[in-house]
């Protein structure tokens, strides 16, 4: 089964004084992967600034744009088509507990996967909090442990915008007990991380016809490396599995990696933002059975 | 004057002097007795009146005045006061042989960094084999993800490398430092030189000393070397964070001297993943970038958001092979202290070679019985955080107070990976000036080289700063730390005529016995350059 989603980010930002120079990186653009392809992409702006790419340190590409003339208003706009096919769940594992275990201690696996293995700070978690933890039981699969831990989280924690900010990190979540699609992720990695399990970052768009959390903005959620299988989303904000609804942009060791603005402004005043996600699933023709 | 009284007033500036008993003297091998190579400097210097050196030691002192050098210091009272290097005018010598060895082992321990940097952000061929632990690297803070899969065009990393060596009691020299983070000093050792002509030319032409001038053309032809491809006569800058930088005037130094711009952050900017530069004529393209801004500030896409001080989207550039960084970012990791342990074992990684230049011991506070050991005997030990340069947040056990001692047990132990310690190593001695007491005296001294590696080329400055720590029995040498300088002499040849005063002066030094007044016959000196 495949579905066809139209996706857009818009972002409008206004200064109070004007902007004498700036640059700005978006992360923004859905990626290309094993069940998702960019069919057609376009980008625009206020400015008519013209966009150029490179690709970050984890392979996603990073539009970039510098401001040709002053401004106090600006505008950017990515607009792409994804067609998204049926992703396949690591049902029934192919390693026995053992086997799993033993690839999980492995000197040059864990060498190839060092960057979704060790913690900073938005994934360390001090020992005072394992007692509030799920921990993975002895005779369980690392898939059966995670989808444990999903629901673990989505228990533990209460989806409130108010207390958690961009710099809030997992020991903040635990104390608050509350927190957005971030700082669920954030968790859910440090935990994961923990049991050296792999565990990735990454930031995408949800489909916005389910009335699932956190669909107005980007999202967030994490993906683990089952033995055996490969990379597994994880969504702990609404207990899921990322699944033909998830539209990946781009995955990283923390937020750190995957904000999707990123800007340099010569300006003296302050400003503010507004963002804003679309993400329809397009009618026939283009979808198929 | 006649002979007899000026050699009495003569021996004044060395009179006291007190050759140490635990140490390596550099310039005296017995009281009043010079090593070879120091011999026909000190019959020159005790040529002087104490009032005589006085008046050159002022001259010397102007020198940097009227060159303009100073540095500010970090710190809550001396927030930004401009200061002077003090420079000692008793030059450092090293004789050609000894230079020969010690140029071998540096340029051997910088081309084996570089591969190390290298296969660390590629292959971790060393991390499989485990020559190198794997989380001693992941855990530094300099290990930059931004660097992964990046290859700079020419291959090299650490173009520009600041090796500290000490002579150690054994007359051995150890490496203390390999400083890859773009290392400061070198205008230092140029205005040495340049202070040391102007104050004792006819002194300094007797010798034959290799020159240190050609350095800026040498590193222009580095920055050349490693150009972008496709690039015959590339745009090189060098970017400064600006005028509040402790070592604004190196970097406006050599801009100046290598004829090339002086560049801030605001001055340059990316557009379609090139770097310009912007000029009165508009925008110019920069392909080559000696930047001394530390990687933090780099880039505000990449690294730290709020940067101001970098260029945003130059490391797009760089990875795309528009634009060259010397050095690379990420080296930091390589000169981390802890990971300075495993140096020798680098080289032998690398280069199947053993390494010529010997390495301190290093306790890493990580593991267990080297933490063991540290906590038990900080006293004798010299603490270090690993990440630190400039001299700062370091202890010396047998100089601490009990206070201090029990401070950085509790600080070791909550961050065991952020400290290393060693044996306090026994800086050699040299004899400088000490104004106030208008003698020369034996203070510690370090040895900073200058090596750049290019594109197949290599380059080892024949020189150094020699850094003084003058306060009386410290060992912290660094300009940050109350430290001074002296001109450093690599001799070009340990030729004939200097031997022959060897033979001359320990001949009349054996008749004077022991002590430094010389009689007439010791003070005959010999003719400096025999016919």
């Amino acid at each position: 089964m495949k579905t066809v989603y139209e996706v857009v980010y818009q972002t409008q930002n206004s200064y109070e004084e004007t902007v004498r120079e700036a640059f700005f990186s978006f992360l923004v653009l859905p990626c290309q992967d094993q069940t998702q392809q960019v069919r057609t992409c376009s980008f625009s702006n206020s400015l008519d600034a013209e966009v150029f790419h490179h690709r970050n340190p984890f392979g996603f590409d990073v539009t970039s744009l510098r401001s040709p003339r002053p401004f106090t208003q600006f505008e950017f706009c990515m607009r792409a088509v994804v067609e998204k096919s049926f992703a396949f769940f690591p049902y029934g594992s192919t390693m026995t507990v053992a086997q799993e275990q033993e690839q999980l201690q492995d000197h040059s696996f864990y060498l190839s996967h060092h960057l979704f293995l060790s913690t900073g700070h938005y994934t360390r978690i001090d020992p005072q909090h394992y007692p509030q933890l799920l921990f993975r039981q002895k005779d369980q699969t690392v898939y059966q442990y995670l989808q444990q831990l999903n629901n673990h989280l989505y228990q533990l924690l209460e989806f409130d915008p108010e207390p958690t900010h961009v710099c809030t990190s997992a020991n903040e979540v635990l104390q608050l007990g509350r927190g957005v699609c971030q700082d669920f992720t954030h968790l859910f990695i440090g935990v994961a991380r923990l049991h050296k399990i792999p565990c990735r970052y990454v930031s995408g768009y949800l489909n916005q016809g389910l009335n699932l959390t956190g669909t107005a903005v980007m999202h967030a959620w994490a993906e683990a490396y089952i033995p055996g299988f490969g990379w597994q989303g994880f969504d702990p904000t609404n207990n899921l599995l990322a699944d033909v609804h998830y539209i990946k942009a781009a995955h990283g060791s923390d937020y750190s990696d995957c904000s999707p603005i990123k800007g340099m402004l010569r300006t003296n005043g302050g400003h503010t933002t507004t963002y804003g996600v679309k993400i329809i699933p397009l009618p026939e023709p283009y979808s198929s059975q | 004057m006649d002979a007899a009284l000026r050699q009495n007033q003569i021996s004044d500036v060395f009179k006291n002097y007190q050759i140490p008993p635990h140490f390596l003297d550099e310039v005296f091998q017995n009281p009043g007795e010079a090593h070879p190579h120091y011999q026909a400097v000190f019959q020159q210097f005790l040529d002087f009146t104490k009032d005589e050196f006085k008046e050159l030691n002022e001259h010397a002192k102007m020198s940097f005045f009227n060159q303009g050098i100073t540095f500010s210091v970090y710190s809550e009272e001396a927030k930004g006061v401009e200061r002077i290097f003090p420079f000692d005018l008793f030059p450092r010598i090293i004789p050609a042989s000894e230079w020969a060895r010690l140029e071998e082992g540096i340029i051997q321990r910088c081309l084996a960094m570089n591969l190390f940097i290298e296969d660390i952000y590629t292959k971790q061929h060393i991390l499989r084999d485990k020559v190198v632990p794997a989380e001693l690297i992941f855990s530094s803070k300099n290990y930059l993800k931004a660097m992964l899969d990046i290859k700079p065009v020419g291959g090299i990393y650490n173009h520009i490398s600041g090796t500290d060596l000490i002579k150690h009691r054994d007359g051995q020299y150890y490496v203390l430092e390999d400083n890859l983070r773009c290392p400061s000093g070198i205008s230092y050792v140029l205005s040495n030189r340049v202070a040391m002509k102007r104050t004792l030319f006819q002194l300094f032409r007797q010798f034959n000393v290799n020159t240190v001038h050609e350095y800026p053309q040498e590193l222009l032809a580095t920055m050349q070397s490693v150009a972008p491809n496709g690039i015959d006569a590339p745009t090189c800058v060098v970017l400064t964070p600006g005028v509040y930088n402790s070592a604004y005037f190196e970097h406006a130094f050599l801009a100046l001297t290598m004829g090339v711009p002086l560049v801030e952050g605001r001055d340059l900017y990316v557009e379609k993943n090139f770097v310009y530069m912007k000029t009165i004529n508009g925008p110019k393209r920069v392909d080559v970038v000696y930047r001394r801004l530390d990687d933090d500030f780099l880039d505000p896409m990449t690294f730290k958001p709020d940067s101001m001080l970098g260029v945003p989207g130059i490391m797009a550039a760089y990875k795309k092979g528009n634009v060259n960084l010397l050095n690379a970012p990420g080296t930091g990791f390589a000169d981390d202290k802890a990971v300075y342990a495993y140096v020798p074992d680098i080289i032998r990684y690398y280069l199947q070679q053993e390494p010529i230049l010997n390495n301190v011991h290093t306790y890493r506070c990580e593991k267990e019985d080297d933490l063991a050991y540290v906590l038990e005997n900080m006293d004798q030990l010299v603490v270090k955080p690993v990440d630190e340069s400039g001299g700062y947040g370091i202890l010396i056990g047998n100089k601490a107070t009990k206070e201090q001692l029990s401070e950085f047990r509790h600080r070791v132990t909550e961050n065991r990976r952020k400290y290393i310690a060693q044996p306090i190593m026994a800086l050699s001695m040299h004899a400088t000036f000490i104004e106030g007491e208008d003698q020369f005296e034996p203070r510690h001294v370090d040895l900073r080289t200058f090596t750049l590696l290019g594109k197949d080329r290599q380059f080892v400055l024949k020189g150094g700063l020699s850094r003084v720590a003058l306060k009386k029995g410290s060992l912290i040498v660094n300009s940050s730390q109350g430290g001074g300088s002296k001109d450093t002499w690599v001799l070009m040849d340990d030729g004939t005529h200097m031997a022959m005063h060897q033979d001359n002066g320990s001949q009349s030094m054996t008749q004077n016995g022991q002590t430094m007044t010389m009689g007439p016959e010791g003070m005959t000196m010999g003719p400096l350059n025999p016919e």
